[in-house]
Formats: C-alpha cells, structure tokens, sequence
C-alpha cells in the first residue's frame, strides 16, 4: 500500500528515503532508523484520523517532515506529515485529485491507512488474562491475546482452527489453545498437553511459544489490517523455527502463496538475527539496510547493489551482513 | 536394488506418526538387532530431508535416521559444519553414514573429469565436500565398531526443486544448466525452479515439504531417470549410496 516514504530531519533521519514493497525486512545497527520508519507509519495512521490542512495553509519550516507515497490504485496521492518536534507530528497534507471522486479515494485510502498496525511484543502482557473490549484487533503489545483468541473462537470458528491446527504443527507438545474465563470475566489462555496429561496456564510457557501464537494470531486474522509493522520477529524464536515465522508473515504479505483470496497485507519487521536474514536469500529485494553514517541515517535495498549477485554466491546472507560487507552494521561510519 | 512396487516408510512425509502409517509398512524405527543401514542426513531444510529420505530409501532399501536432523545454511555453512559432524557421528552415534547434500547454485558443477583419482576442483562443491570427508576421517581411531562413517554426498544443479522436476519438466537437466553455462545464459533460476516445483517462490514449509516428498516419489524406487538426467550432482550420491551395499559392515 505504501510505495515509499521520504524522511527530512525526522530523528536520525536527516535526509533519506525508502521504497517499501508487500513485504519489508529491516536490518541495521541500533539507532538506524528501522524504528523511526515504523513510527512514521504509526503516525501517518493517527494523523488521517483527524482532517487534513487545506492546501496552501500552515507549513512546518525547518520542522522535522515525512511524506508518503501510495502504491496504485493510490499512486496519484501524496500525503505530508509536519510536525514540531520529532516527538509531534501535527501537520497532515494530502494532495490527491481533484473534485468530489479524488476527495472519496482520500476517503478510502485514509480508512485503509487508519488500519495500520505496529506490534512490539511483550510476554508478560500477553500472559496476563485479558478482557475484551469491542472489536479491536491485537493490542500493540499483544496484551489482549487471551481476549482476541475467545473473541475469534466465538465469531470467527473456522479461522481459529485454522489458527490452532497451525499452533499445534509448530509445536506438537500442545494439543491446541484453550481460551478460558480468568479472574473478573478476563480471557485467560491454557495450552493443553498433547498426551493429555494437563493443561499449562499462559504464565507458564516459554516466551516463544506466546510470541509464535501472536505471529500466528496475526498472519491468521480473517480481517487483516493494510499494514503490519512488527519489531523483532524473531525474538525468542529458536533459529530453525525462523522459517516458519517468514512463511507466517508471507501469509500475510503473499496471501496467492498461500492459496489465500484475500488482499495483500503490507509487512514491515526488523530484525537482528542473521538466521532470520538467510532466508532472504532468494527475495533480497524484500531486504532494507539501514545504514548509519555519524548521526544521520539512510535506507538501502539490498537488491540494489550492483555486486549482490555475486557476493551472495560465498557466504549465507547473514554471514554476509554480519562480516559488515553489505553494510547496515555498528561504527561503521 | 530398488523398492519398486513396495511400500516403505521412505516414501512417507517426514515426522509421519506411527499410527498413520498404513498397517504392516515397514519402519525407520530403530530395532535391534535388525540390518538397517544408519543413517544420519544433512539437509537445508526439513523438505529437502523428507526428499532425501524417499530418494536415499530407493537406493538402499529401508534404513534408520540417526537423530537428531542435522541442518545447515547453506554453503558454505555445510563445509563449516561437516567436520564437527562427522566427528560427532563418528565418536557418538552408531551412524554407518552421512548423506548430504547442497546445491551448485552457479558454481561449478561435478562431471567425470573430478571423478579421476586424485583430482580436486577448487570450486566444485561436491569435490570440497568429499575432501573434507577425506580430511576428517583420514585420522579417526576406529569407534564404536566401525573404521568410518562413510559418505554419501551428491550435489543439486543447480538446486534440489531440479530433482524434485525430473521427469515432469524435461527441459530441467544438468546437461541444460552446464550448457546455459556455457552459453552465458542460463535455462532457469532458482525461484522459476520454485514456482515450477510449488506453483509459488514463496511456499510455506508443509506444502514445501509435501509437493518435495509427492515429486520424488512419482519415481517409484526407480532412480534411472535421475541418475540419467542429473549424472553426476544425483549420480555421484546414487554410487555412493550403492557403495555402502557392496561393503560387509
């Protein structure tokens, strides 16, 4: 959905630009600017919420300034953020055609943007039981699973068995996810033992196996929002389980893959796992460094590195970045 | 020796529990006291060993995985991590062999002039695979009643979705690739193998895994049509496999 985004005194990004695709991995050191891009997202969803400057009107000078670009059916709309501080955008501009039908396409593609979503995930939140509350979507941190799984069980059967029969293929100890009422008519969440013998309350799985079940309540969503940003996709997921996490997200991303008639789901996610990074080896256009360069910070595709072709005959990807040749590691400056 | 009209457990998916296997098939389970080959498997990923396994069964019959799955990412992952393995194997487990196997992607690719004795290609990687088959085992002590592990190593030209083509797609051969090698212009790339093999270059790992194990096993337990279209990547394992039958371990 969004084509790109071009950054000027945003953070770290002073000058920069990147082009997004259905699915974004992210990599570079700390402070890169891979979160700042996130953001920016989240805060183009926030502001569409509210009406748009007209044309001509309040400008930010020197303020830090985001601007958007929309892939087709939107390719003729443009949207500026400004904003007072890095912390405060509060400027949204949108050029978009002219006339009753370009103000409805505004129309549609702020609802689609509204839908954008970032995830950090967080163990402990989503191991406490939750209550629900209308028909929000996953909370940012996760901290509602026990409620949106009950919710999806409910309203959405065949999703979540869809979603439960992929939890149990991931991780053949547990015979399913049990949703269950919890202290003060919260959602708790049990994982049931396949041999039968119990049923393990939330608090007491690993961390992976309830960031696994975030990732799969997501890329099993039947109404999936626009765009997904999640940081750290790999975090406590055991090496050989990263290619089940891509797939999971390709789900989204690629839903024809997946036999799936659904629109695409944008996908952004960091990462700093080489492993994860291997597995991009045949798609290094879906692969952004970001590299940091003093106290500015720029966007790269790693499919566009003239000598990509080549140096990936040598070494897995991850090795690759890793040694520093790709870029998109510390003091490198 | 094939298995050609008889079901065995190879031609089974990977993890098939033992309640789903049809009544009376034969089984990798270990049991003493039987004859089975052990073997241990090298692979990038869980579809590429479920593949093996089937091909690896039409050679030498019903077998038994050592565990665990040993896994590496890619080359020149697997040359790094060979010899811990081997080693591992040797000292630790009963393993009669080691089956591995990695791509060419655009290296070069094994043919009959690296099969004379005392011929090594710097960049054949089924050359450097068996040197360091060579070099590790040269100085091991004799374990757990054997002088070695011994070694079944075949390369994939230039991935294994060619394998998984073979017979289906005739214009998939080694002597296709070697020739667009030459030309400059090669006949397909990996991902056109992908969407040939999995109709998507994204699959998920179970269809992965299933359209692999349903592709080789269109072949029956007969590797004639691989060991021909793929003579030396896929002959080179084949012989090797063949090998361990003709020695009285």
């Amino acid at each position: 959905m969004i084509a790109a985004v071009h950054f000027r005194n945003f953070k770290a990004l002073r000058a920069a630009s990147v082009r997004l695709g259905p699915f974004n991995l992210l990599i570079g050191p700390n402070g890169s600017g891979k979160t700042s891009l996130i953001e920016a997202l989240l805060r183009l969803r926030t502001l569409a919420s509210l009406p748009a400057a007209p044309a001509g009107g309040a400008e930010r000078p020197g303020g830090p300034q985001i601007e958007f670009e929309f892939a087709p059916p939107y390719a003729d709309i443009r949207v500026h953020l400004g904003c007072v501080s890095d912390l405060q955008c509060d400027l949204l501009k949108v050029d978009h055609p002219p006339g009753p039908a370009g103000e409805a396409r505004w129309g549609e593609l702020a609802g689609r943007i509204r839908s954008i979503r970032g995830y950090l995930l967080d163990h402990y939140a989503m191991a406490a039981p939750a209550r629900r509350a209308g028909p929000a979507g996953l909370a940012s941190n996760a901290g509602n699973l026990g409620a949106v799984l009950a919710t999806r069980r409910t309203e959405a059967p065949a999703a979540y068995a869809e979603l439960e029969a992929e939890f149990r293929r991931l991780m053949p100890e547990f015979s399913g996810v049990d949703c269950r009422d919890g202290a003060g008519g919260a959602d708790a969440l049990w994982f049931p033992l396949a041999n039968g013998e119990a049923a393990i309350p939330a608090e007491q799985v690993s961390q992976g196996t309830l960031y696994l079940l975030a990732i799969l309540t997501l890329a099993f969503d039947p109404a999936p929002p626009a765009v997904v940003c999640l940081e750290e996709a790999d975090r406590g997921i055991h090496p050989r389980m990263l290619r089940e996490v891509r797939d999971a997200l390709y789900r989204l991303s690629h839903p024809a893959a997946a036999a799936l008639a659904r629109p695409a789901v944008q996908v952004l996610t960091t990462t700093h796992s080489p492993y994860f990074l291997d597995l991009f080896r045949d798609h290094p256009d879906e692969v952004v460094l970001a590299q940091k360069q003093g106290n500015a910070a720029t966007f790269e595709r790693l499919s566009d590195r003239p000598d990509l072709a080549e140096i990936i005959q040598d070494a897995p990807l991850g090795d690759l970045w890793y040694s520093g040749v790709l870029g998109g590691v510390p003091g490198a400056e | 020796m094939t298995s050609r009209g008889t079901l065995t457990i190879e031609s089974l998916p990977v993890n098939t529990p033992p309640e789903h296997r049809p009544p009376g098939l034969a089984t990798n389970d270990r049991q003493p006291g039987t004859a089975r080959p052990k073997v241990a498997l090298l692979s990038e990923s869980p579809a590429d060993e479920a593949a093996l396994r089937v091909l690896v069964g039409y050679v030498l019959g019903p077998f038994e995985v050592v565990p665990p799955s040993l896994r590496a990412r890619g080359w020149p992952s697997v040359e790094q991590v060979l010899p811990p393995i081997l080693r591992h194997l040797h000292f630790h487990t009963d393993a009669d062999g080691l089956v591995v196997v990695v791509d060419s992607d655009d290296s070069v690719v094994h043919d009959a002039a690296h099969e004379v004795p005392g011929y090594h290609h710097a960049g054949c990687r089924l050359c450097r695979l068996r040197a360091v088959f060579r070099r590790t085992l040269r100085h091991l002590p004799p374990a757990r009643g054997r002088t070695r592990v011994l070694r079944a190593a075949g390369l994939a030209v230039p991935a294994i979705e060619a394998w998984l083509l073979c017979g289906r797609d005739p214009e998939v051969t080694e002597a296709a690739w070697l020739a667009g090698q030459d030309r400059g212009r090669l006949p397909y790339t990996r991902l056109e193998l992908k969407v040939r093999a999995y109709g998507t270059d994204r699959p998920g790992l179970p269809l992965q895994t299933r359209r692999a194990v349903e592709e080789v096993s269109r072949h029956r337990g007969d590797i004639r049509r691989l060991e021909n279209d793929f003579p030396h990547g896929f002959g080179a394992l084949a012989r090797d496999l063949q090998d361990w039958k003709k020695l009285d371990r």
